[in-house]
């Protein structure tokens, strides 16, 4: 009888404990973050995934665009002493354990897999019930910024990867030509899909992707595959397009007042939002900048001077008759300027070669190298007051028209044809600007030159000019040697031990 | 069985039906069954509170008996006997022993077991022998008695020791093991003082834990604390000891004169000019006139003299119907580092056990722990080896110094101030523990003496107050820290935990079978919680520097203050619901058999439950015939067991994909997008198998007792980062591995000669592997810092230190030209001189680069062993014990600082031994040397062997019996008296087992008066 009892007692003091306590197994984590809640239906949060395609393109590290561009006959990597590696590269001397290859690799394809988990969020978004033509509209701006990122990655590494998905196990490696082949193809899908305008004229991503942007990466990877018809085509819808148009002031072009102007198809933009402290995103321009100056600011601080002007680029330019792209492309010191005149060539210079800028900043002699790169600098007066950082405010340009109209006139000369003009008057736009006599007739040669005079410091554009047209002897300058073995940087030494399906591929300097 | 208790019963009605019939006065006497007489033996009028006790000759006398009542006698060890009066008036009355009693009866997970039984490795510590240790943090007195337990000791007044059973099995999850006090789950006992605890056992092995779950990934320390006993007098005891602790082994630095011989050899323009200031600023000794007439040792100067003193009282007892224990305890500790540093807490207790009828046992249990403890300023320890002895404590020439004129090493110029005293004096860290836990039960016998249903309601509280205020000071201008510098951060940690436990269990016994099997639910809910505020203090405000009644947030500027609700640990809630069981069988007393099973959900993880089987078989040898005849050995026992756990203390990954918010600017103005995860973390539980197998063995009457132990531990989930393919975004994922094996020996001797002289030793040993085993394809993950190198790579143990290996010291020029890997790192543009090191050339590739790196030892001992003697001589008895460990390195970061700073001091082993010229030493730098960056590679000079032995505790003691006093027991103790190091050369060996000795606070020798009364 008590036994019945107890039982009783049990099951009610069971069934008590039972009842309430297995849900609570599905509670959260207190102050877990909940991705779970992204509201896929808002066309807001699909904006906010567009921009952060941007961010990670924009958010650019400061060694990673002088590692692509300092090979050319154009530039130096400035004097020995620090960052050897750097030097040697400059040099053709490789060294696939130097932290910068890693940094580059590394970080590059870390953009383009976050914008890749971009591109796969905003096809969340179309699911969730967002205007589908603003998705393929957004989706269509980041894959541009992804071929554009992969174009310079093969660049300098020749086989990459090709990455369309963020599941790691479907990433392959490319041949260079199957890479600029692949997005020549992702630009003709995605250029329907994108705005028909300047990026300088785009009011809600200002300075963003247009279809004007893919169609000059779609340009650029042409080249690199020598398909100049298709070069020809795709920059010639650009000229035909009128919307774009050369600045007047080359100098300023890479200044301040040159700040999302209609000449450029993309640029990094940076701002201190004239306030004379606080936020501020800037660029590193102070690795460019001379090691030494007397500025017309007091406050404004030098720079490092890793990126030197070669005296090829200019004995070319005076050979040339050259003022304005000169000027503009080379800060002179009083060494470099005495150093030029040791040539009996040279002992004559014209008054701008000085080492006093037209903005009153005095150059003065450091021992890392002769020049620095004027494109990347900015005058101490065009400094926000209050800012004392050289380069602050600055973009970095990217793709400017001079360059698309250059790509156009070359595909001509080789053979192609265009509705966009003839190469002459593409040449001479690009002349009359930099106040150069006009030309006619002109050849693929002259083309070449004038893209050296025109791009020289930008992107390495010269170095894998040459390198596309084999032309080694130009690269062997200063007592350089140069050959195709060296054209593309070994793979990172980092990357072969984390990745098995690197090693299976050889660009020619593993 | 069955029909007696029904009889028992029947007769508890038939007990209120006679009541009111005739009463008689008995009287009789209570022996053993050899005649011997049992003093304090119970004797009660059953279903009455009527009872006596025998005195000491085994007499007792009982009046109001009814003529037809029923005795119970009772006595611990022995089978309770009911007798009926049957108007009989004097009684003989001898117990039977009760020998399932007196066999050693083992807390295992949910119940007990006996120890013949066990077939898992579970190992009961001494508790009698933990108490003879002066602290107050009750695992610091296991180190050494438990083999396959490390305890590395702190020393800081009121931190706990840091604990590994059986190695380390997680990166990033915890090691530290489940503390169950009375079914109650701790990470930390620090609130128990040994006197408190009735028992602690220690399941080891994943078949005696598993049962336990996720929270027993660990292994399992099973603590019950004191409680009365039925039928027994009042038991009114009292233990204290006060002693002094101070420091041991003391490192010895550079003195002036040493280190003015450095300083001149190190050819550093800024030393030499260094030394001079202190000439110009302090003086000239008479002795010596070219050394400052300051020679400070700092830790003389940081340390001092330290009082401890521990007061506990326990009533315990009981009735028929209700057994008692209460008691109270306070320990006090004051630290060694000269400054506020102390440690007190106080406990009250109390534990109940109530027969409240024939079937339910109810039952309960409080303690309340108050602590308050002043934390040292750990810079400190760092700052006594750094500072300079040319440094004198205090600068008189600082006139408007408030309060005191702290002396500046900048002024003699080197770069930091260096003097300790300035943060020491002018730090108030205190915080302020309270801890109640509260406990339950109710325990059914639903079939007497089988079936039995508890259920039983935990609650833990445990909420720290913080509060830890930064003074302003001011020497100068340069040398102060202002009232708006300082601060007060006060900070409340809340967490509360409830457990809820139902456990059915069901024993018998068929002819030769025996089995037991339990099957239970187990609810726990716990939460934390934090909130923290700092602020610095207002100068126009009533903040005083002396009063600390004004150290209120209040006074604070508040625009200073800032608040957070969260930290690394806080917040969380959790719950966990669990059904598990076990079934052990043992047939003829010989063979056993026994598995557990654990079914788990928590709210932690995707995967919400998990299932943890274990199981265990053993063979007890001796009780085979063929054994009968082998006369030495009195038990003998093969067991094995297998069990899989889980570790749930990696925090869990985020749902879903992973976002956050981004700036980024066009046009001049800043847009706000959203960047999505490219790689997401997978974590979950790291699952761990372990197989064990043992020995347990008698020998010689039993007098030999040896415990032998192998387990293979295999960690297959553990979570580790997984490095992409592409991008830098790490995802941390359950696919490393990582195992654990070793051997435990125990054993142990006790014996007799003659009638007074007793004596024990007992020693054990351990010895642990423990090697990653899989990173999944990795090469190796990078851990330490890039100037103190550690990796996780396979073959290896965890957090294995990884540079380069000396071969010695270049002691020629000659000897440099010669070697071609000197000659590269020239060529490089490093200078190297005769008295750097010339580290070894692994590769042989002629020159020194990161291929030359091998692995120079992990920081987690690889052996550790431990025993004790016990001698006792009539009323005298003393015991030592001992513990030693090694196989591991050390990072004497102390001595690695001088990577940062140069200017500072140097220990003395380092100032006598330094190369000094041809042949002077292979094994130092010149003290130029030691300044560059050459001689500064991590390598075997800064990591150290961390081998030592130990004197762990002497206790010599005098019970004074006399029948007209209670027993007295009078003891003097030494508490880790004498160590002996094999190559270290820093403070203390003991520091932890990331092997890093930094701000190490060493642990003291104690020296200690007791006293023990017993009533």
């Amino acid at each position: 009888m008590k036994s019945t009892i107890y039982i009783k007692c049990l099951l009610l003091v069971c069934g008590f404990y039972l009842a309430s306590c297995e849900d609570q197994l599905d509670e959260d984590a207190e102050l877990r973050s909940y991705q779970n809640d992204i509201d896929y239906s808002s066309a807001e949060g699909a904006y906010g995934a567009l921009v952060g395609a941007y961010e990670t393109f924009q958010d650019v590290g400061w060694e990673q665009i002088p590692l692509i561009a300092v090979r050319g006959d154009d530039v130096n990597a400035g004097g020995l002493g620090d960052q050897q590696g750097f030097a040697d590269t400059d040099n053709y001397t490789y060294d696939n354990n130097y932290w910068m290859y890693n940094s580059l690799w590394e970080n590059w394809f870390q953009d383009i897999t976050q914008i890749t988990s971009q591109i796969e969020q905003l096809e969340l978004y179309r699911d969730g019930g967002v205007n589908s033509s603003l998705i393929d509209q957004y989706i269509a701006e980041a894959k541009t910024l992804r071929g554009f990122i992969t174009l310079e990655l093969s660049r300098v590494f020749g086989d990459v990867y090709r990455i369309e998905s963020t599941d790691q196990t479907e990433i392959t490696v490319e041949t260079k030509d199957d890479l600029m082949q692949w997005i020549s193809d992702q630009m003709d899908e995605t250029i329907p899909d994108l705005l028909d305008v300047a990026p300088s004229n785009r009011t809600d991503i200002p300075g963003g992707i247009t279809k004007y942007t893919a169609l000059a990466v779609q340009a650029m990877a042409n080249l690199e595959l020598k398909n100049y018809q298709a070069v020809a085509d795709a920059t010639g819808e650009i000229i035909n397009s009128g919307k774009f148009e050369l600045y007047d002031d080359f100098y300023q072009l890479f200044k301040i007042p040159g700040k999302l102007c209609n000449e450029n198809l993309l640029e990094i933009q940076y701002s201190d939002f004239g306030q004379s402290s606080g936020d501020n995103v800037a660029h590193l321009f102070e690795f460019y900048a001379p090691q030494n100056w007397t500025a017309a600011v007091p406050e404004a601080t030098s720079g490092w001077g890793f990126y030197e002007p070669s005296f090829k680029y200019i004995k070319f330019m005076l050979d040339r008759g050259e003022t304005v792209r000169l000027e503009t492309s080379v800060l002179f010191t009083d060494r470099g300027i005495a150093e030029i005149q040791t040539d009996s060539d040279y002992s004559d210079l014209p008054d701008f070669v000085t080492n006093t800028t037209r903005d009153g900043d005095i150059i003065n002699d450091y021992s890392r190298a002769y020049f620095a790169s004027g494109k990347h600098y900015l005058p101490s007066i065009q400094l926000t007051e209050g800012r004392t950082t050289y380069g602050t405010n600055k973009n970095y340009t990217v793709i400017r028209y001079a360059e698309v109209l250059l790509m156009y006139a070359e595909a001509l000369t080789r053979g192609a044809s265009g509705t966009a003009g003839s190469a002459d008057d593409a040449v001479n736009m690009i002349r009359t600007r930099a106040d150069m006599p006009t030309l006619s007739g002109v050849t693929s040669d002259d083309v070449m030159d004038e893209k050296f005079a025109e791009m020289a410091m930008e992107w390495g554009i010269r170095y894998y000019d040459m390198i596309r047209l084999d032309k080694t002897s130009e690269l062997n300058y200063d007592g350089r040697t140069f050959t195709m073995e060296k054209a593309y940087l070994p793979y990172p030494l980092e990357q072969l031990d984390i990745s098995p399906i690197l090693d299976e591929y050889n660009n020619q300097n593993n | 069985m069955r029909n007696t208790i029904l009889a028992i019963l029947l007769f508890l009605f038939q007990v209120t039906a006679f009541y009111g019939q005739d009463v008689v006065t008995v009287s009789g006497m209570v022996s053993d069954s050899q005649g011997v007489p049992l003093p304090g033996a119970s004797v009660v009028l059953q279903g009455t509170t009527t009872g006596t006790q025998t005195d000491f000759d085994g007499n007792f006398a009982l009046s109001n008996v009814p003529s037809d009542g029923i005795l119970s006698i009772s006595y611990v060890g022995f089978l309770s006997q009911q007798v009926a009066v049957n108007g009989k008036t004097s009684f003989s009355i001898a117990l039977m022993e009760d020998t399932q009693a007196l066999e050693e009866v083992v807390v295992v997970g949910y119940g007990t077991q006996k120890k013949s039984d066990l077939t898992s490795a579970i190992v009961s510590v001494d508790t009698e022998s933990m108490e003879k240790v002066p602290t107050g943090q009750l695992m610091q007195a296991v180190q050494g008695k438990a083999a396959g337990v490390q305890i590395s000791s702190l020393g800081s007044p009121g931190e706990s020791p840091e604990i590994i059973i059986r190695g380390v099995n997680s990166v990033y999850g915890d090691s530290t093991p489940l503390f169950v006090v009375d079914g109650v789950f701790f990470d930390s006992i620090d609130f128990l003082n040994a006197s408190e605890i009735e028992s602690m056992s220690i399941l080891k092995d994943a078949s005696a834990s598993a049962i336990y779950g996720v929270e027993a990934s660990n292994g399992v320390i099973l603590i019950t604390t004191k409680g009365g006993k039925f039928n027994k007098n009042a038991s009114i005891s009292y233990t204290g000891y006060t002693g002094v602790q101070t420091a041991q082994n003391v490192l010895q630095m550079a003195n002036s004169e040493q280190f003015v011989n450095f300083a001149l050899e190190s050819g550093s323009d800024s030393e030499i000019a260094s030394v001079n200031s202190a000439m110009q600023r302090f003086g000239r000794s008479r002795i010596n006139p070219n050394v400052p007439d300051v020679n400070t040792d700092w830790y003389d100067e940081v340390l001092r003299k330290a009082m401890t003193q521990n007061h506990d009282i326990s009533i315990n007892g009981g009735s028929e119907n209700i057994a008692y224990s209460v008691g109270g305890n306070f320990f006090y500790q004051d630290g060694i580092l000269d400054m506020n540093n102390s440690y007190e807490r106080f406990n009250l207790r109390t534990k109940l056990d109530i027969k409240a009828n024939d079937w339910l046992k109810v039952g309960g249990s409080i303690v309340y722990s108050n602590a308050t403890k002043y934390n040292d300023e750990a810079s400190a320890w760092q700052l006594a080896y750094f500072a300079v002895p040319i440094l004198p404590v205090y600068d008189y020439l600082y006139t408007d110094a408030d309060p005191l004129p702290y002396s500046d090493a900048r002024e003699i110029g080197y770069r930091g101030s260096q003097n300790p005293f300035p943060t020491m004096d002018n730090s108030d860290l205190k915080s302020q523990i309270r801890r109640t836990v509260a406990n339950f039960y109710a325990d059914f016998q639903l079939i007497p003496e089988q079936l039995n249903f508890k259920t039983s309601l935990s609650y833990n509280h445990a909420g720290t107050t913080g509060r830890n205020v930064y003074l302003p000071y001011y020497v100068t201008d340069d040398y102060q820290r202002s009232v708006e510098e300082s601060s007060i951060t006060r900070s409340q940690v809340t967490e509360e935990s409830y457990v809820l436990d139902n456990v059915l269990t069901y024993r018998n016994t068929f002819g030769e079978h025996d089995l037991t099997l339990m099957g239970g639910m187990s609810y726990r809910d716990n939460y934390g919680s934090y909130f923290g505020t700092t602020g610095n203090f207002d100068p126009s405000g009533a903040f005083v520097r002396d009063k600390e009644q004004t150290w209120y947030l209040e006074n604070t500027s508040a625009d200073s203050r800032t608040s957070t609700d969260s930290n690394n640990t806080y917040p969380y809630r959790s719950y966990g619901f669990s059904y598990f069981g076990r079934a052990a069988y043992k047939f003829k007393d010989r063979y056993l058999a026994y598995a557990t099973y654990r079914a788990e959900g928590t709210n932690k993880y995707d995967e919400t439950y998990v299932y943890l089987p274990a199981f265990g078989l053993g063979w007890v040898l001796s009780e085979e015939s063929f054994m009968k005849d082998v006369d030495f050995i009195d038990y003998l026992k093969l067991r094995g067991g297998w069990g899989r756990l889980a570790n749930g203390s990696v925090p869990a990954s985020d749902g879903g994909v992973g976002s956050t918010t981004v700036k980024t600017v066009f046009n001049d103005q800043y847009y706000t997008g959203t960047q999505f995860e490219t790689i997401s973390d997978d974590i979950s539980w790291e699952f761990t198998e372990e197989t064990n197998i043992g020995i347990s063995a008698k020998f010689l009457d039993s007098r030999l007792s040896l415990e032998a132990d192998y387990f293979i531990k295999d960690t297959k989930d553990m979570v580790i980062p997984l490095s992409p393919l592409v991008g830098t975004e790490v995802s941390y994922q359950n696919v490393g591995s990582v195992r654990n094996k070793g051997i435990e020996l125990a054993v142990g001797y006790s014996g007799k000669i003659g009638k007074d002289f007793g004596y024990s030793i007992n020693a054990n040993f351990s010895k642990l592997e423990n090697e990653v085993t899989d990173l999944y394809t990795q090469p190796y993950i990078e851990r330490g810092s890039a100037e103190f190198r550690q990796m996780i790579t396979e073959g290896q143990p965890i957090d294995v230190f990884y540079g380069y290996d000396i071969e010695g010291v270049y002691q020629t020029q000659a000897e440099i030209d010669a070697d071609p890997v000197a000659q590269s790192a020239i060529a490089g543009g490093t200078d190297i001189s005769p008295g750097y090191f010339k580290y070894k050339d692994v590769d042989g590739s002629g020159e020194l680069d990161a291929d030359d790196r091998v692995y120079l030892g992990a920081p987690v001992p690889d052996y550790f062993y431990g025993g004790s003697i016990n001698l006792n001589y009539k009323n005298w008895d003393f015991s030592t014990s001992f513990y030693g460990q090694g196989g591991n390195v050390i990072l004497n970061r102390n001595r690695a600082e001088v990577i940062w700073t140069t200017g500072r001091n140097i220990d003395a082993e380092l100032a006598k031994n330094r190369w000094t010229g041809e042949g002077s030493t292979n094994a130092f730098p010149s003290s130029e040397g030691y300044r560059q960056s050459w001689n500064q590679k991590l390598s075997n000079f800064f990591l150290q062997e961390g081998d030592f032995f130990r004197i762990q505790n002497i206790q010599l003691a005098y019970t004074l019996k006399n029948d007209k006093l209670p027993e007295i027991r009078f003891s003097l103790t030494a508490d880790r008296p004498f160590l002996w190091t094999k190559g270290y050369n820093g403070f203390n060996p003991e520091v932890g087992f990331d092997g890093i000795d930094s701000q190490t606070y060493p642990i003291p020798s104690t020296y200690t008066f007791g006293m023990n009364i017993k009533l």
